[in-house]
């Protein structure tokens, strides 16, 4: 187990201590230090008294103390009646609760078709092909309980596609979105004029411009971006931009250094042949080990053996494939042994996004350019 | 897909991967419960996630109302209890609540563009009894500011494992989070610690070596 101090940030993940992970193995001295240390502010276990709770779903005509008043009683079974009849009249009129997404004003007037939520009303509903818009004043928030919740930030508009049990599908035709989503992976997906985001258990914001380009950042766990056979694994610290026509660019660390960063935007969606070749240069030659994220993802994007087996040679210095994984096979871009090497940089396995992939297919195309 | 990875993703389908399925129905089984009126089994889901409750609160929040945020998130959570439409999905929903109180303690405490400057500088936490402090606290305090500005994906899972002592799969089961993602964050915020406290600062027992 090496959990030491001289770590440094690039080196691999595996192997490094089940002592942080789960308490097994030799105790690091470094971590139980921690441990006592922070342990103080822990929380101290005592329960506060919770109040009564009132059964859900539960008829009760007549509570014990009414039945010792029988008239009281009796006037209460009319109104019942009333009521229900009332009820039973009025259905045609009284729409059904819609399946969608609870809508809770943060700030300003945000609007649902062209009904504002003034905050007056409580909680208003965005139900399936409804659309929600905030001004640059504005800001909602949308919970859906099953699901997650979504801030919505000034300026957004977007659209409620789909609220099945198994699919829940919003289209943002522009803005930003703050998302933390619980529901399970590949469930939760939003269009964007550029890219198809498929949550695979995470959080993250999401922002859309007027030309329809768009920028993901994940915050915690693991977002898919999918155009057109085009993809991209975003994990947390990560953030990757994509393009009408183009989809997603190539993912990167957010703490990769400037120029690699800016070569790889122009490499992404700007550059001529030639410029492609000088830019690829200037990202493997900034890439540290961390950036395996974005020369794996690069194996797929760049023109010609050429420029592969470049990208190759650097990758294999930061992270050597595993046995069964060869330089002919990735050069061809074998997709299971790019999923295997891809396996051993240290993210979450790549089954998870090829399961939910699968019931994507067909359906990654955003809705704007269908 | 590799033929390695099919058995992975049958359990993926049958959602095994992310927790344990007694600790989902069991779960499932004290919420239905709860709904139902029974106080105890709103008592034990609160033993079973207070800790984790508490560690997304301390992440975000000064150290001094951090108990009565966990009290609101879980009176909250009660009264809410009959919206929650998947029972299995407590933990989540529950950290969502307590992120969400996090985030209104912050709207209501300053104007936005302060929260990144607050670093959870409260006087109250510590600044009256400064001089009596011993220097372990004074130290505790430090360490859990280094922990605190770490980025989001870190710091929760960092709070749960070195101070409410939640073990990985335990943070798993209880935000909803998969294995890996907890794994991977556990790990490079600890690396990310590391950096922040310095080589002598997180480790220097005399006489102790790191692994």
């Amino acid at each position: 187990m090496d959990t030491g101090n001289n770590r440094t940030e690039d080196q691999p993940l595996a192997g490094s201590g089940d002592y942080l992970w789960d308490r097994s193995g030799e105790p690091n001295p470094e971590i139980q230090k921690l441990e006592g240390l922070l342990g103080s502010f822990r929380h101290d276990g005592l329960a506060p008294m919770f109040p009564e709770i009132v059964p859900d779903r539960r008829w009760i005509f007549f509570p014990r103390r009414m039945r010792r008043f029988p008239f009281l009683a009796a006037a209460a079974a009319v109104v019942a009646i009333a009521v229900v009849a009332f009820l039973v009249n009025a259905k045609k009129t009284v729409p059904a609760i819609v399946a969608g997404w609870d809508v809770s004003r943060v700030a300003g007037t945000p609007r649902i078709g062209p009904k504002m939520i003034s905050g007056k009303e409580g909680t208003s509903r965005l139900g399936v092909g409804q659309i929600l818009e905030t001004d640059s004043e504005s800001r909602a928030r949308l919970q859906a309980d099953d699901t997650g919740q979504i801030e919505v930030d000034p300026g957004t508009r977007l659209r409620l596609l789909t609220m099945g049990a198994g699919l829940k599908r919003i289209a943002l035709d522009r803005g930003t979105i703050h998302t933390y989503i619980w529901a399970p992976a590949g469930q939760f997906v939003v269009d964007t004029p550029s890219a198809l985001t498929v949550d695979l258990g995470c959080a993250y914001t999401l922002q859309v411009d007027d030309t329809g380009a768009g920028l993901v950042r994940t915050s915690l766990g693991w977002v898919g971006f999918k155009l057109n056979g085009r993809e991209a694994f975003i994990p947390a610290g990560a953030a990757c931009a994509t393009r009408p026509k183009v989809g997603p660019g190539t993912p990167y660390f957010e703490d990769a250094s400037a120029e690699f960063r800016a070569a790889l935007a122009r490499f992404d969606f700007e550059d001529t042949p030639q410029q492609r070749t000088e830019d690829l240069a200037i990202v493997l030659s900034e890439a540290r080990k961390r950036d395996a994220l974005t020369l794996w993802h690069l194996l797929a994007r760049v023109e010609g053996e050429g420029q592969r087996i470049l990208v190759y040679d650097r990758l294999r210095e930061f992270v050597p494939p595993p046995a069964t994984v060869t330089e002919e096979g990735i050069l061809r871009l074998d997709q299971p042994m790019l999923d295997l090497w891809w396996n051993k940089l240290g993210f979450d396995d790549i089954s998870v996004w090829r399961h939910w992939e699968r019931s994507w297919s067909g359906a990654a195309t955003p809705a704007r350019e269908k | 897909m590799a033929t390695r990875s099919g058995d992975r993703v049958d359990l993926l389908a049958a959602g095994l991967e992310r927790r344990p399925v007694t600790e989902v129905s069991e779960d499932a089984m004290l919420v239905d419960d709860a709904r139902n009126g029974d106080r105890a089994a709103f008592g034990r889901l609160y033993y079973r996630y207070a800790r984790m409750v508490h560690g997304v609160l301390l992440a975000k929040v000064p150290v001094c109302h951090v108990d009565d945020l966990v009290q609101d998130v879980f009176l909250l959570a009660l009264r809410r209890l009959s919206t929650l439409r998947e029972s299995g999905s407590f933990g989540a929903w529950l950290a969502a609540i307590a992120r969400n109180l996090a985030n209104d303690y912050h709207r209501r405490s300053v104007p936005e563009d302060q929260l990144e400057d607050d670093a959870f500088d409260n006087d109250i936490e510590r600044g009256n009894s400064g001089n009596i402090m011993g220097a372990q606290q004074s130290q505790a305090f430090a360490v859990l500011d280094a922990v605190r500005s770490l980025p989001d994906a870190y710091r929760e899972i960092l709070i749960l494992r070195l101070v409410e002592g939640m073990t990985g799969p335990e943070i798993a089961a209880r935000t909803g989070l998969t294995h890996g993602s907890v794994r991977v964050n556990l790990h490079r915020g600890m690396q990310q610690l590391r950096a922040k406290l310095g080589p002598n600062t997180s480790n220097n027992q005399p006489g102790q070596e790191t692994q």
